[in-house]
């Protein structure tokens, strides 16, 4: 990738806050420590293992291994074991939303596109990509992946949380002082605060400027967002969420505007706010069936 | 829609998707800082010692040890030890308050000790290959399996070995327990031959003299011993901060046990030496012991102590205290003190001279070390890591060891003599790991 990767790591009273951009977000990092060089080694390495996994699973970047994959039209694509494992978690997700998280249903980007815009396209498109959708066509082991031709796959929905539960992991080999990750609102942290108070989080009000910042606190653990907060379709008063049924193409009805999971790791997060959304009007329900701690914005 | 239970399922499930994950994915992301241990490739450490007793032996010895990690945790490691020894050791004798002459093991050649020393034979020097390999791989989920075969050839002396142990962990790996087999089978083959037990040290003879009275005292050119050990150890994880280990074994040596430069004075009434009496010992020898062990993690320092008790069917009980305090200074730099305690007791058999116009006992050994004694060992180690990351170390301890009556009163002129002495020994170590 051609562009410039800048980091600023800046020290405040309580520590050193990292920034950086990387998966199309503002990636922070907050380091409740004193130690500069360990802020420079945090943020070099969390950085570096943000880009590693963006430059490898993005399927905007034509080097990347996604890339390669969805380029395969039926040929064998050597896979690591870090893929591998990927894979298999993705695969988890597909028998537990019952086929409504499905990795390849990024085809059906070609025919939704939303732009805040009344532009739904017509059953017969939609129809059309739905063939080229279908995790249970996809054959892979933990050395290769064969994709049919036509079909993608994207990593997308389980990406940054991924590369936050990574970033954390890494910085707990540096450190065992507070560090908090925020990858463009999926966030993850080892520890309370040292004053023993929680990190406290802004979720942004989906699509309503007016609206004040959501703030939720979180001692330790993970929380991810799911919305359509600039994502989605309005005609004639409805609204249609970015989040795709993979089985019909369509959008899920009556899901609340954002939900924010919290979850010990951030992947955990991710999926079940992803999850509860594809519940539609039942996604509250859904959450505290599981008594899964949860804030949703309808 | 899914049930409310199948719903209960989607937590659990997801929780351990991700566990899986992190466990999975690790081959293929970057290592972690922290492990960022070259996997797969060799390590190796080496360590040069150097024992020295005062007046008495020296030992030189070098230690090169490899051990290469596979990529399934399989560790396989390799040994080579070489040891060079030279100097005097006690051929069990008296002093007395005249010159003394003893033949030399080799039956050619004689050595003369000064009145009232303790008789030293200085003919003693050796070189010892020792090489150990050992093989451990997981075996199934939680057991640990380890086999080892060892061999080591000295001049006059060879040692066979193999061994076996199991490991298994549970209570979520804080607990282990294990258990061990090995087995030795040892040749010895002592310069001058095998001494008929009791038989008195004849004059030496020349390169032309006659050889038939040394031989008549002589029963063959070696002999041999299998020692069988069986060890169960258990150790478990207290807390964050400490680990405790419990070791019971059993052991049976069986064979050749005698030291055969090994003599009794045979003193008359008056404890002057009348002739010198090759020692015998029990052909079996069978030994217990418990071992504990606790390492305590201070915020820095980390305090190891263990204690082991030890005893036999020859009588010997023994009661070693070992402890040892890390300190790091930083920089890698750390201090280590060492202090151990030990305490024996004689064997049934020890005697230090027998006695003339008394019957033999059936066996008899004046060895100073199946004597009563106590020990003790301090010592300081300062280690640092260089700036490759390998690690460098010096050791430097001192070694006393006391000896003392296990009651046998001596007669005549040996009460002026000092049967019983001490040893003290210098260790000095430079270990290097790369």
């Amino acid at each position: 990738m051609n562009k410039s990767r800048k980091i600023i790591v800046t020290q405040r009273p309580d520590g050193f806050c990292i920034q950086f951009d990387a998966m199309a977000s503002a990636c922070e990092v907050i380091a409740e420590i004193d130690d500069k060089d360990l802020a420079n080694k945090i943020a070099k390495t969390v950085s570096e293992e943000v880009w590693r996994i963006e430059d490898k699973y993005s399927r905007y970047n034509p080097l990347s291994l996604c890339s390669q994959i969805n380029k395969g039209c039926g040929r064998p694509i050597e896979i690591d074991d870090e893929t591998f494992a990927l894979l298999n978690f993705a695969d988890t997700c597909f028998q537990l939303s019952d086929g409504i998280f499905d990795l390849t249903s990024g085809v059906l980007r070609k025919v939704w596109r939303f732009d805040c815009t009344d532009n739904i396209p017509s059953q017969g498109s939609i129809t059309k990509e739905l063939k080229n959708i279908g995790w249970q066509k996809i054959v892979y082991d933990n050395t290769k992946i064969i994709l049919p031709s036509l079909m993608e796959i994207d990593f997308g929905g389980i990406g940054k949380e991924y590369a936050v539960d990574r970033a954390l992991l890494l910085i707990n080999a540096l450190t065992d002082q507070p560090v908090l990750v925020n990858l463009g609102g999926d966030l993850a942290t080892n520890l309370a605060r040292k004053n023993g108070e929680p990190w406290q989080v802004g979720v942004e009000h989906p699509g309503f400027v007016d609206k004040k910042t959501m703030v939720v606190s979180l001692f330790k653990g993970a929380l991810a967002t799911s919305g359509d907060a600039k994502r989605f379709l309005l005609k004639n008063g409805k609204r249609y969420s970015h989040i795709l049924n993979a089985k019909t193409g369509w959008p899920i009805q009556n899901a609340p505007h954002s939900i924010t999971v919290s979850a010990p790791q951030c992947i955990q997060a991710g999926l079940l706010a992803t999850l509860a959304q594809m519940q539609g009007e039942n996604a509250e329900q859904f959450l505290l069936e599981q008594e899964i701690k949860h804030w949703a914005i309808r | 829609m899914k049930s409310k239970s199948q719903n209960k399922n989607i937590k659990a499930a997801l929780t351990l998707a991700t566990t899986a994950l992190f466990s999975n994915a690790q081959a293929g992301a970057a290592p972690l800082p922290s492990d960022a241990s070259t996997e797969d490739a060799w390590s190796f450490d080496s360590a040069f010692l150097y024992y020295s007793e005062a007046d008495r032996v020296s030992a030189a010895e070098a230690i090169i040890s490899a051990k290469k990690t596979y990529t399934d945790d399989s560790v396989l490691n390799l040994k080579l030890t070489i040891d060079a020894l030279t100097g005097a050791s006690a051929n069990g004798a008296v002093a007395q308050p005249n010159v003394q002459t003893f033949t030399r093991p080799s039956g050619k050649g004689d050595y003369d000790i000064k009145a009232g020393d303790t008789p030293l034979d200085d003919t003693f020097h050796d070189t010892r290959v020792q090489l150990n390999a050992q093989w451990t791989q997981a075996l199934a989920q939680n057991y640990t399996g380890s086999v080892g075969a060892h061999i080591s050839k000295e001049y006059d002396y060879l040692s066979l070995g193999i061994n076996g142990n199991i490991a298994y962990d549970f209570n979520k790996k804080n607990s282990t327990i294990s258990f061990g087999l090995s087995h030795f089978q040892d040749t010895f083959t002592p310069e001058g031959g095998i001494r008929k037990a009791f038989a008195s040290m004849t004059s030496a003879y020349g390169d032309d003299g006659d050889q038939s009275g040394h031989d008549a005292t002589r029963i063959g050119n070696d002999d041999d011993k299998t020692t069988s050990d069986i060890m169960v150890g258990f150790t478990q994880v207290i807390n964050r901060r400490m680990v405790t280990q419990f070791n019971y074994s059993y052991s049976v040596v069986d064979g050749y046990l005698t030291d055969p430069f090994k003599v009794l004075s045979l003193v008359n009434t008056g404890g002057v030496a009348q002739d010198y009496l090759y020692e015998n010992r029990p052909n079996k020898r069978t030994k217990q012991s418990v071992f504990a062990q606790a390492k305590y993690h201070f915020d820095e320092t980390i305090l190891d102590v263990s204690y082991r008790y030890m005893w036999d069917d020859w009588k010997i009980d023994s009661h070693t205290v070992d402890t040892r305090f890390y300190i790091p200074l930083g920089e890698g730099r750390y201090l280590e003190p060492h202090l151990r305690f030990y305490q024996q007791t004689a064997a049934a058999f020890y005697q230090p001279f027998l006695m003339q116009g008394e019957a033999l006992p059936e066996f008899a050994s004046a060895d100073y070390r199946i004597g009563e004694m106590t020990a003790y060992t301090v010592g300081l180690k300062y280690g640092m890591k260089l700036d490759g990351g390998n690690d460098l170390s010096f050791r430097l301890e001192y070694y006393r060891q006391n000896s003392k009556s296990a009651g046998h009163k001596a007669p005549g002129v040996l009460t002026d003599m000092e049967l019983y002495e001490s040893v003290d020994a210098i260790i000095a170590q430079v270990s290097y790991s790369f």
